[in-house]
């Protein structure tokens, strides 16, 4: 049937194949050359040893024998840290992501004169380079310990990335819509709630939940540093060699962080 | 109405002059169809009519208004009685029919209405109304982007209309739609300008539906008037003279996919000319 295909019946081959992404053939060796060689240099430096390896082995063993089997009596204490840190999660979710909102819009390049930008971006930029642990230990350190601490960091943290997402998800809304609210005579607010919210509005539900998720877990690492929730009660059983307590409080953890990803992961569907 | 414009330039940037110079003088009620090939720059004058375009130099005037010169509320209140429709309806996906067409009413209510959605009663009969001129009563509560095509253009036009608008400006409103339905807008487009008594300048690719559905044609070239006449006027020697090097006689069916008219369209107005401009506005 497809006997006399064209190339078959021009009887000229010609061939073809994708272009490689860097052009330049220099340029593309070079940067492998540069990867590999990278590679090299920090395997050397940072004097990763086989040996110390090995020796870390047997210590993990006699800590997980030692955390077997794990322990549940101190139940109130372990209920108390768990529901300090939810209270962390929702409640820095629920300021981040209103305060998000607000500078997605302030560093959307779309919506906003160019300083404004600029602003936005430079306030989002700052709430991203640093990781929790460390905003953590500077709000311990100035509010002192406690959930306050964890609260103020969760915020900053969820600023910084659903502050970002939101900015970049209304940087690619269809101007079409815009362009049409402002010809029937709209000002910036009604643009913004007639045709930028309706636009971004899955896109903001599905990153508040993304975030509540990642706080969750986030609010347990920032109390290992004092800012409140089961992060403390966690840190003073290894701190008493109590491992099978610990490994108790892991396990609630697990399956917490498990229940909660099933759920926004299903609210998630049902939003698309 | 009495529309003026003046000398009017426009440039994206650095970019070559879109418009150049341009004199148009539009009075009374009925269709002016500005026909010419992607690029001429009839989506430019339209949209310096009402701002989402600033224009380089020149002016233009409505009724005696200088709409080049007004700022903030002032030019909100101008685009409130200019109505447009769009190449690819402009719809606001995500909202209701009902939400769509009562953002046409968005330059007469007030933060709190707009953001509740507590439109005056008015208002709300006048989109009912009018929702049923076109047939589409029965789909106030559809999501806009559930519609056909053809549909999404009516609400796009009852929008249009909910502004009480002076004047309606028509950016290719048929460039999306299949031939059959593009009459029927087009013929929608017709009555109401009869009906209301309203002035509509329509951009248009399809001449022999220019030749068909208006008063008047302007062609435009390269952004300056080549031809302004009856389309009784336009003969094939006008034709060749606006279609003139240029791809296309622009005399074809509506066979050409939108979606390569509108990257065009976009090839001409550089998307961060259109971001500039954006921002240009927010500052006013």
């Amino acid at each position: 049937m497809s006997a006399d295909a064209p190339s078959a019946s021009s009887g000229q081959q010609r061939t073809w194949r994708k272009p490689p992404a860097i052009a330049n053939p220099y340029v593309r060796y070079a940067l492998f050359a540069a990867v590999a060689g990278y590679f090299v240099w920090a395997i050397l430096s940072l004097e990763i040893s086989w040996q110390r390896i090995m020796q870390g082995i047997p210590r993990a063993v006699t800590i997980f024998g030692r955390a077997f089997p794990p322990d549940f009596s101190r139940r109130s204490l372990m209920v108390d840290g768990f529901v300090e840190s939810i209270q962390i999660a929702i409640l820095a979710t629920f300021i981040g992501v209103i305060l998000s909102v607000l500078l997605g819009i302030l560093a959307a390049r779309n919506v906003v004169p160019r300083l404004v930008y600029l602003v936005g971006r430079g306030i989002i930029a700052v709430a991203r380079s640093f990781h929790p642990v460390i905003v953590a230990i500077v709000f311990v350190k100035a509010v002192g310990f406690g959930p306050l601490a964890g609260i103020l960091t969760l915020v900053v943290y969820s600023i910084g990335f659903v502050g970002k997402l939101m900015a970049e998800a209304i940087e690619e809304i269809d101007a079409g819509q815009v362009e049409a609210i402002r010809a029937s005579g709209g000002g910036f607010f009604k643009v913004l709630l007639y045709a930028v919210f309706p636009q971004v509005l899955p896109r903001q539900v599905g990153l508040s939940i993304y975030q509540l998720d990642s706080n969750l877990r986030a609010s347990a690492v920032v109390g290992i540093v004092g800012a409140g929730g089961i992060g403390g009660t966690l840190m003073n059983s290894f701190r008493r060699f109590d491992y099978d307590f610990a490994l108790a409080i892991l396990l609630v953890m697990i399956a917490i962080i498990l229940l909660s990803e099933a759920l926004s992961g299903r609210i998630r569907q049902g939003l698309t | 109405m009495i529309l003026d414009i003046d000398s009017l330039s426009k440039r994206y940037g650095n970019g070559a002059l879109v418009l150049k110079d341009l004199d148009l003088h539009i009075e009374g009620s009925g269709i002016t169809a500005i026909i010419g090939s992607s690029g001429a720059g009839k989506s430019t004058l339209l949209r310096c009519i009402n701002r989402l375009v600033e224009p380089s130099s020149g002016s233009i005037t409505l009724d005696g208004v200088e709409i080049t010169r007004l700022k903030g509320a002032e030019l909100r209140g101008m685009r409130r009685s200019i109505g447009m429709i769009f190449q690819n309806f402009n719809l606001v996906d995500r909202l209701s029919v009902m939400e769509n067409v009562l953002s046409g009413r968005l330059g007469f209510v007030n933060l709190f209405q707009a953001a509740s959605r507590r439109y005056p009663q008015s208002d709300i009969d006048r989109a009912y109304g009018l929702l049923e001129r076109v047939g589409l009563h029965e789909y106030v509560n559809k999501r806009a982007d559930t519609l056909s095509g053809g549909q999404r253009q009516r609400v796009g036009v009852v929008r249009a209309l909910m502004q009480e608008p002076r004047l309606l400006l028509a950016d290719e409103p048929t460039a999306s739609l299949d031939p059959k339905t593009s009459v029927q807008i087009l013929e929608l487009i017709g009555d109401i300008s009869r009906e209301l008594d309203l002035p509509v300048l329509l951009n248009i690719h399809n001449v022999s539906q220019a030749r068909q559905f208006a008063q008047r044609i302007v062609g435009l070239r390269f952004g300056s008037i080549i031809f302004d006449g009856s389309p009784a006027d336009l003969d094939e020697a006008a034709l060749d003279q606006v279609y003139e090097g240029t791809a296309g006689t622009g005399d074809e069916d509506d066979w050409t996919p939108a979606a390569g008219r509108a990257a065009a369209d976009a090839a001409h107005r550089p998307a961060s000319a259109v971001k500039r401009e954006m921002i240009e506005d927010r500052s006013t």
